[in-house]
């Protein structure tokens, strides 16, 4: 406790909370325009303060990093466009929400439950940092080579009405994914002697084109030359049904739950994090059927989930050395700027540094509960107003510098838009999107795991799921897969009554 | 009018007489970095450019350009104006060890080397409870069982396996390569038990030398590391030749001024052997080892000639 203590006394200072509180707000900017995302930012500004404070330079990442969390859920609730990758599973129930003309209240359930997210994922950063890092050392290529299977599994609940179709999509996320070098063999796949497709095709750069264009294109085809008014803008409070918060605290246990777990493995993400809460919610609702149609249980559980990934990324970062994502990696290259030595010892070795990172990521969770409403309501929300004619080239520029500054090469502008006119067509032709998205996540990381894993089993196959925990996580996919049909099968045998 | 153009005349007259090099450098410097934000190469890069901006009084834009182990950056960079103002930050295995398993578009042809700045060795650690303990004795163990051991690295073909597999090929050894994206998960598997051998940086597996949870037999240095007190060094195991270093150079592009690469060389020279930048080499395990222009040239010469040999002897 005294470890806490002490460190709190260093973050509130002058230097550490006003810088947490720019970056928070700094953070949900950036998280909420397409295209520029934490990473980016964090990697550009962080050099900046190799000569300041320490415990400055971490509250402006702890700051950045929360606050673009759930800064990505506001255009993916107003607009359908996903500021992150995070976001893509907030778009599901968070537009169809704003467009019944309750924007305000997704809003406000975004940002209540990015803000609890964070707090649980910051307490067990607190509280279970070391002994959770622990267990992550328990994973190796074959339990991630699962992971990889039950995070593909929950395809399975977004592909809407045609299975198909949602498994094609799949199909092309994956395909997509062995663009590049090949880790295991060194060989260049499909890249047709392009030197630019070497380190395969930029995650960010086919999410906006394929995220962002198709939303824009729509609000083009309508033409729109005046915008909503004032009074048009609909952000009338929709009062909260008696009871409909109390619903939301079991989404929130759950989605903590997951974004932490997800989290401390390192090299999954926020991304999947979200995929895998909104899909638990779904699974444990008494009517799936109302995901995907503006249930405010699947904004809470996607966002909840997208920010517990945070401060539980952190952990096999802070307590073995190990970043799990590059902005864990860039925490560590701060503290090594600053003569610290990542490992076991780095908690003992300074203790109020690492302690008031750990603060900072709680309060700069804390944050978003008191900036995160007001910036979404009061700022982003009245860029509806704009006419569509204006509203379109802006976003449309927005999303050009975004992809161009990620590599500096002209090329992904090129790549973008032929993902957005190939997202504009998969959406007519009623194709989920989502899909591809997670096949391109989670194909690469399938199949470097797998072949890592028969590397070491010498060939053997049976190791994938005679180790215990491969074999828990096996036989957890094949429950996710056959649950949903085993309901389906349940309820046609019941007649429905009206 | 005349006046006017007189004046544009005098300008220009002005601007021609002086040598090319005397304004330099009088804008930003664009820094490309073959890797992404966060990794070692792009630390030392970062913090050494803080340095350089200080003693050449301009600023130093700094790009980072991932992918293909350092290709893409590389093949993006060889493209840029040799005028001095897009300068290279890499690693040596971008440019001696990539190009021996992938079709690039680049050769060592294709850049002006500048200065080296500081180099490490790798290592390869095993769990304390290995029946080894001295370099000779690991060796020896590796060379009794072949096919038994695994052995965590940086990447298929990476710098890290060739310089275990210099060694292993002189000594007959056959153990099997787990390649992973970086030390830090090499590391993880490592401590997880699921490869049996960590090979990779020595500053990330450290911190766990000094909690007795692994040793390190060996460094890929022909000398000992003083960081690694039980490691052996390639020189007391007689493979002073199969020495391999992990190292980091600014380069340009091909046909800069001579002038100004001299310039830069003596400039990066005072950056690396600045008591700043020599202290955080040491937090990462790293010793400043300034090697410049030609000298430099022939160094990596003859290193991509030996990693040749190693490579196409395994096949890859």
């Amino acid at each position: 406790m005294e470890f806490y203590t002490n460190a709190l006394s260093h973050v509130l200072t002058f230097g550490p909370l006003t810088a947490m509180i720019g970056a928070t707000l700094l953070g949900v900017f950036i998280g909420a325009l397409p295209g520029l995302n934490p990473v980016m930012a964090i990697a550009l500004l962080l050099p900046l303060t190799y000569s300041m404070d320490p415990l400055v330079a971490l509250a402006m990442v702890a700051g950045i990093y929360n606050g673009s969390m759930y800064g990505g859920a506001i255009p993916a609730i107003l607009l359908r466009i996903p500021g992150t990758p995070a976001s893509i599973a907030t778009t599901f129930d968070g537009f169809p929400m704003a467009d019944r003309g309750e924007a305000s209240k997704a809003l406000k359930i975004a940002c209540w439950s990015s803000a609890i997210g964070g707090i649980a994922s910051a307490i067990a950063l607190m509280t279970m940092g070391p002994m959770l890092a622990r267990v992550t050392l328990f994973f190796g290529p074959a339990e991630y080579f699962w992971i990889a299977i039950f995070g593909m599994a929950s395809v399975a609940v977004m592909v809407g009405s045609d299975p198909v179709k949602g498994i094609m999509a799949a199909v092309l996320g994956l395909l997509i994914g062995t663009i590049g070098i090949d880790n295991l063999s060194g060989q260049a796949r499909f890249t047709f002697g392009q030197t630019w497709l070497l380190g395969g095709l930029d995650l960010i750069v086919v999410l906006v084109g394929l995220y962002a264009l198709p939303p824009v294109l729509q609000l083009a085809e309508k033409c729109d030359l005046r915008g909503l008014s004032a009074a048009q803008l609909k952000l009338a409070d929709v009062p909260f049904k008696k009871g409909e918060i109390r619903g939301l605290i079991p989404t929130w246990l759950r989605a903590s739950g997951i974004g932490i777990g997800v989290g401390i493995l390192p090299g999954a993400g926020g991304n999947i994090a979200a995929f895998l809460s909104y899909n638990a919610a779904k699974n444990a609702s008494d009517d799936p059927s109302s995901f995907g149609k503006g249930n405010p249980q699947g904004v809470a559980a996607a966002e909840c989930g997208n920010n517990a990934d945070n401060a539980a990324s952190m952990i096999p970062a802070l307590a073995l050395g190990i970043p799990g994502n590059v902005v864990a990696a860039l925490v560590l290259s701060a503290l090594t700027i600053h003569g610290l030595q990542p490992g076991p010892q780095l908690f003992h070795q300074n203790p109020t540094l690492v302690g008031g990172f750990m603060m900072e990521m709680l309060i700069t969770s804390v944050l978003i509960f008191a900036l995160g409403g007001a910036v979404a309501t009061r700022v982003f929300a009245q860029f509806q107003r704009l006419p569509g004619v204006l509203l379109v080239p802006t976003i449309l520029i927005l999303m050009c510098v975004g992809v161009y500054v990620i590599n500096g090469r002209a090329i992904d502008l090129w790549v973008m838009l032929a993902a957005g006119f190939a997202g504009y067509f998969l959406e007519k032709v009623n194709f989920p999107l989502a899909p591809v998205i997670l096949g391109m996540i989670l194909g690469p990381m399938a199949e470097q795991s797998v072949r890592r894993a028969l590397l070491i089993s010498r060939g053997d196959v049976t190791e994938l799921v005679t180790r215990p925990i491969s074999a828990v996580l096996a036989a957890v996919t094949v429950l996710v897969i056959v649950w949903p049909l085993v309901k389906m099968a349940r309820r046609r045998r019941k007649p429905v009554e009206h | 009018m005349t006046l006017k153009a007189t004046f544009i005349g005098l300008t220009a007259a002005a601007a021609m007489a002086a040598p090319a090099f005397a304004e330099y450098p009088d804008r930003t410097i664009e820094l490309t970095i073959p890797a992404g934000a966060g990794g070692g190469t792009d630390t030392s890069a970062r913090k050494l450019a803080l340095l350089l901006e200080e003693k050449l009084g301009t600023s130093i834009a700094i790009l980072n350009v991932g992918g293909g182990g350092g290709s893409v950056g590389a093949s993006q960079f060889m493209q840029a104006k040799p005028d001095g103002y897009s300068l290279f930050a890499t690693w040596n295995s971008p440019l001696t060890t990539v190009p021996q398993v992938q079709d690039v578009a680049y050769s060592l042809d294709s850049f002006t080397p500048i200065a080296s700045t500081s180099e490490t060795a790798y290592t390869l650690c095993v769990k304390t409870d290995f029946p080894a303990t001295t370099g000779a004795e690991f060796l020896a163990e590796l060379e009794a069982n072949p096919g038994k051991y695994t052995y965590g690295n940086d990447g298929i073909g990476g710098t890290m396996q060739l310089a275990a597999e210099r060694i292993f090929q002189a000594k007959g050894i056959d153990a099997v390569a787990i390649p992973f994206g970086g030390a830090g998960e090499t590391l993880q598997n490592f401590l997880g038990g699921h490869v049996d051998i960590y090979g990779g940086s020595i500053s990330t597996v450290l911190p766990y030398v000094e909690s007795g949870e692994a040793k390190c037999p060996i460094v890929t240095s022909a000398a000992d590391v003083p960081a690694l007190e039980g490691a052996s060094g390639l020189e007391a195991l007689g493979l002073a030749d199969k020495e391999t270093l992990l190292w980091r150079a600014i380069l340009g592009p091909k046909g800069m001024d001579p002038a100004v690469v001299e310039m830069l060389a003596n400039v990066i020279d005072e950056a690396v052997n600045d008591p700043s930048y020599v202290e955080f080499l040491a937090t990462k395990g790293e010793v400043p080892n300034v090697v410049k222009g030609d000298a430099l040239g022939a160094r990596l010469q003859s290193e991509y000639d030996a990693l040749a040999e190693v490579s196409k002897a395994l096949g890859l």
